[in-house]
């Protein structure tokens, strides 16, 4: 079912007496456009209230002059709806909220990220779809999201009733929308997992890692994983009984340690022959050490999609540009595919390299290796696998019958065997991510791992209260800022707290900031190579587009200068500039271990959070 | 002409708001009226939009569950889950007078920058500016009142602070609200560190909306801290009734399940039409 036209949905609704409204709608894109199209074929006849929305807005931008102007403005004194959506500043999404608080909106087109948090009340809540957005598709509504969602219909001494509504839309489903209206909650299900922050905190406060386990063990994932364990070790005695018994009933002089033997030596035959996960990532690995060098084309990220032509390869640190030009820089471990042409690395033969690989690049892509290939010895493996078991198995010929005991016990000494690692990894569960990152921490010296203490560093290190502090870290150990002027060190934080993949302009970086980045990306190979020797996922790439707007912003441009410059969506613009001024505030607290770089980060701060910022 | 002068008109005028419920009453009206024009609802469409409108205003009156949860709050730890809007926050701002009358602190943590504003402005008005602090990454004023908002990251800063060494966290009661967000992929582990480290003999008010496992939740709690947490459900209906619809491509509009729960055999039907062609 296509979805109808906003007006015409509008009026509907309003035939119905079934306004104000809030339609979710599936993009950003597709609410403003929502918007402006029912703003252009109906206008709200109501003079008074048009007049009032005016009044309101008017007085609004005396407190909040960022909102003068905004390019929705019409839309809404006009039509009476709008947008409302992470793309906008809070100060325009606070004027819609407040305009439909005093009943000034028939209409409110919305992403669904709306429903958690902001409170805005209507008579009805319009779903078009049973489907939500994700960053590569799509996927089903969670009976969570469709509370929050239908806990907007019906506003409190307003309404008598409020109204769920299922509309046309593609990904309509009115049979899951009903489903999901009489499903029970979602649980509450734990993220509990380890950072540097709390771990050098932790380990701060308590003195031992044995403590911070502890604590760790205290998590909501841990008292499932405790449930789960005591559960385990029932299922497991009751195996063990069972061989026992079983065993005994037979009259089969045979050590339980046999039978449990024989299922371990039948697991790493069947190992041997699969492919185990973390042995195909070391093929891979070494494959990639193999097949990528300079000249060669490759495609980053598990999608491979994005390319760059390798220019120069150093301790497992790749350098090469971009389709568009620039520079990119980034650990091997991120190549997700390799091209088999090797071309020459003159300027002219770059862009004819992209356009052939664009062209042809599913037939040029190097295949992976698989395990099999890798394992020339495997057979003789097997070969002592299946003389050890023959060996295990009672030789007694009065013990013959024993031999098919063993062989029915299998399936039950697989269950005690199962249930053994199983135990083993939910212990280690929880605790295994802060010792990774404690080997790594040690390992910069911010923490004494044989000591069990936080070091001198490692304290300032525990109050930066950051993603990714350990970057931060190095980069000040380093002096790296100190080279800096102001506002450029607001680029480089910018990098840093962007997200990896969003586009806020090409704008023109100077020298010295492309000069600092690459260093800090330097450091950030570093540190990613301990962490994915350790077992830790390698941090996300720096965002020198955030750069090249924040130097700009921290530099005094205007705002309306800083959103046409850029093209970015004011709202992501905000978040990227408000996450970059909270990471100065933090190096600003840092003024006795580093008082150079925590002076420039405090006057910085101040003008990357200055209106509409704060 | 006339839009002329009225325009120049609106620049002297003092600015005002207009009543919203006078104007919402008067839109049931006019619309009640169109929809005469429009479409003629059939007798399941009539009953379907039966009782629509505005409600004649009535004075506050605490819900029971409103008032079961601050009687709890005296003695223990409390779980509040309840749907938006039914009321959890009045909970937490009556447990925060009382609190504030009798010379004691309290902190308020909310997830989101423009949540813990908003609260900060509604905290401000409610018991005056001297009376309340905010705490978020680039914003930090009167942090030495007794009522502190900020948000759940802040908030674990402190604690962790305190551990080291620091300042005692000097709160009687702490809030969580959305504490469901303890869920959350990027950030939930914040709001497990905050409740782990927050000391036993400080109450724990955790608001948060309704979920499917909040009995095993207040257990965990318990175990952690040593001290009764009490779950208390939100009203069992709603402060405003629910009712589910279909618009139809002919705008047709017709109830989205029958009376037994089951989706409308009409539109079961139009589905598979649908799927046919």
């Amino acid at each position: 079912m296509p979805e109808m036209p906003p007006a015409t949905l509008l009026a509907a609704l309003d035939g119905y007496n079934l306004l104000p409204a809030i339609v979710f709608l599936p993009t950003r894109r597709r609410c403003d456009q929502a918007a402006s199209e029912a703003a252009l074929t109906r206008r709200d006849p109501n003079d008074s209230r048009r007049e009032a929305r005016r009044d309101f807005m008017r007085a609004f931008v005396e407190q909040h002059p960022e909102v003068r102007g905004h390019r929705h403005w019409d839309t809404i004194i006009r039509g009476g709806v709008a947008s409302h959506h992470a793309g906008h500043i809070p100060a325009w999404k606070l004027v819609i909220e407040k305009l439909m608080s005093a009943g000034l909106l028939d209409a409110i087109f919305a992403t669904a990220t709306v429903a958690a948090g902001v409170d805005f009340p209507a008579r009805s809540v319009v779903l078009t779809g049973a489907d939500a957005r994700t960053g590569s598709g799509w996927r089903s509504l969670s009976a969570s999201e469709m509370q929050q969602m239908t806990g907007r219909a019906g506003r409190r001494g307003r309404d008598n009733v409020g109204f769920v509504i299922a509309a046309p839309g593609q990904h309509q489903d009115p049979q899951r929308i009903a489903q999901l209206l009489k499903a029970p909650p979602d649980p509450l299900v734990s993220q509990f997992r380890a950072t540097y922050t709390t771990l050098l905190n932790l380990l701060d406060a308590y003195g031992s890692f044995v403590s911070v386990r502890e604590i760790a063990e205290r998590s909501f994932a841990y008292r499932d994983f405790a449930r789960q364990i005591a559960q385990l070790e029932r299922s497991r005695s009751e195996s063990e009984e069972k061989i026992h018994t079983t065993l005994k009933e037979a009259a089969c002089d045979i050590p339980m340690s046999a039978v449990l033997g024989l299922e371990r030596l039948l697991g790493i035959r069947a190992r041997l022959q699969e492919a185990k996960p973390q042995t195909r990532a070391e093929v891979f690995h070494r494959w990639l050490n193999e097949v990528v060098k300079p000249g060669r084309v490759v495609g980053i990220g598990r999608s491979g999609r994005r390319l760059v032509m390798v220019t120069e390869k150093r301790d497992g640190n790749i350098r090469g540009f971009r389709e568009d030009g620039r520079h990119a820089s980034f650990p091997q471990e991120r190549i997700g595919r390799v091209y088999a042409p090797v071309f020459r690395l003159k300027e002219e033969e770059i862009e004819r390299a992209f356009d052939e690989i664009r062209e042809r690049g599913r037939d040029l892509t190097l295949p992976e290796p698989r395990l099999r290939d890798a394992d020339a010895e495997e057979t003789d493996a097997l070969k002592i696998i299946d003389d050890s078991i023959e060996n295990l198995l009672p030789q007694n010929s009065n013990q013959q019958h024993c031999t098919d005991v063993i062989w029915q016990l299998h399936t039950t000494a697989e269950d005690y065997e199962r249930a053994s690692r199983r135990i083993e990894a939910l212990r280690e569960e929880v605790w295994l991510p802060f010792e990774q990152r404690a080997r790594v921490l040690a390992i910069f010296g911010y923490l004494d791992y044989e000591a069990e203490k936080v070091t001198e560093r490692g304290r300032w290190l525990a109050d930066l209260h950051m993603d990714r502090p350990l970057l931060v870290g190095e980069a000040l150990e380093a002096r790296l800022f100190n080279s800096l002027e102001p506002k450029q060190l607001a680029g480089i934080m910018a990098a840093l707290t962007a997200d990896e993949d969003r586009d806020y302009g090409e704008l023109e970086l100077d020298d010295n900031v492309v000069t600092s980045l690459a260093r800090f990306e330097d450091i950030g190979f570093k540190v990613s190579a301990e962490e994915w020797k350790h077992g830790l996922e390698p941090t996300p790439e720096l965002n020198f587009s955030a750069a090249g707007a924040a130097v700009r912003w921290a530099g005094g441009m205007h705002w309306s200068d800083i959103v046409r410059e850029t093209r970015a969506e004011e709202g992501d613009l905000f978040r990227m500039f408000s996450r970059t001024g909270e990471a100065l505030l933090q190096i600003a607290g840092l003024r006795r271990s580093h008082p150079e770089a925590a002076n420039m980060a405090a006057a910085v701060a101040e003008m990357v959070l200055r209106e509409p910022i704060r | 002409m006339r839009r002329n002068t009225r325009k120049n008109w609106d620049k002297h005028r003092p600015r005002r708001r207009r009543a919203p419920e006078k104007s919402d009453r008067q839109r049931d009206h006019e619309a009640n009226e169109r929809a005469k024009h429009i479409v003629s609802p059939s007798r399941e469409t009539k009953r379907l939009l039966e009782g629509i409108g505005t409600p004649r205003k009535t004075p506050f009156k605490a819900d029971p569950f409103q008032l079961e949860a601050l009687a709890s709050l005296e003695y223990e730890d409390v779980l509040v889950t309840a749907p938006t809007g039914s009321g959890k926050t009045w909970i937490a701002r009556e447990k925060i007078r009382r609190l504030l009358d009798s010379g004691r602190r309290a902190w308020y943590t909310s997830p989101l920058k423009a949540l813990t504003n908003s609260k900060y402005q509604e905290f401000v008005d409610e018991f005056g500016v001297d009376k309340v602090g905010i705490l978020t990454g680039d914003r930090k004023e009167n942090s030495d009142a007794p009522l502190l908002v900020g948000t759940t990251e802040i908030y674990r800063n402190q604690l962790f602070d305190s551990l080291r060494g620091g300042i005692e966290v000097s709160a009687d009661l702490v809030v969580l609200d959305e504490a469901h967000y303890l869920a959350d992929e990027e950030r939930g582990h914040v709001w497990e560190e905050a409740i782990i480290l927050t000391p036993p003999r400080i109450r724990l008010l955790l608001l948060s909306a309704t979920i499917g496992n909040a009995h095993e939740f207040a257990l965990w709690l318990e175990e952690i801290r040593g001290v009764r947490c009490g779950v208390i459900t939100g009203p069992l209906k709603r402060p405003v009734p629910l009712r589910s619809a279909a618009l139809l491509p002919d705008k047709r509009l017709l109830p989205l399940m029958d009376d037994n729960g089951r989706l409308n055999s009409e539109i079961l039907q139009m589905i598979e039409r649908d799927r046919e062609r």
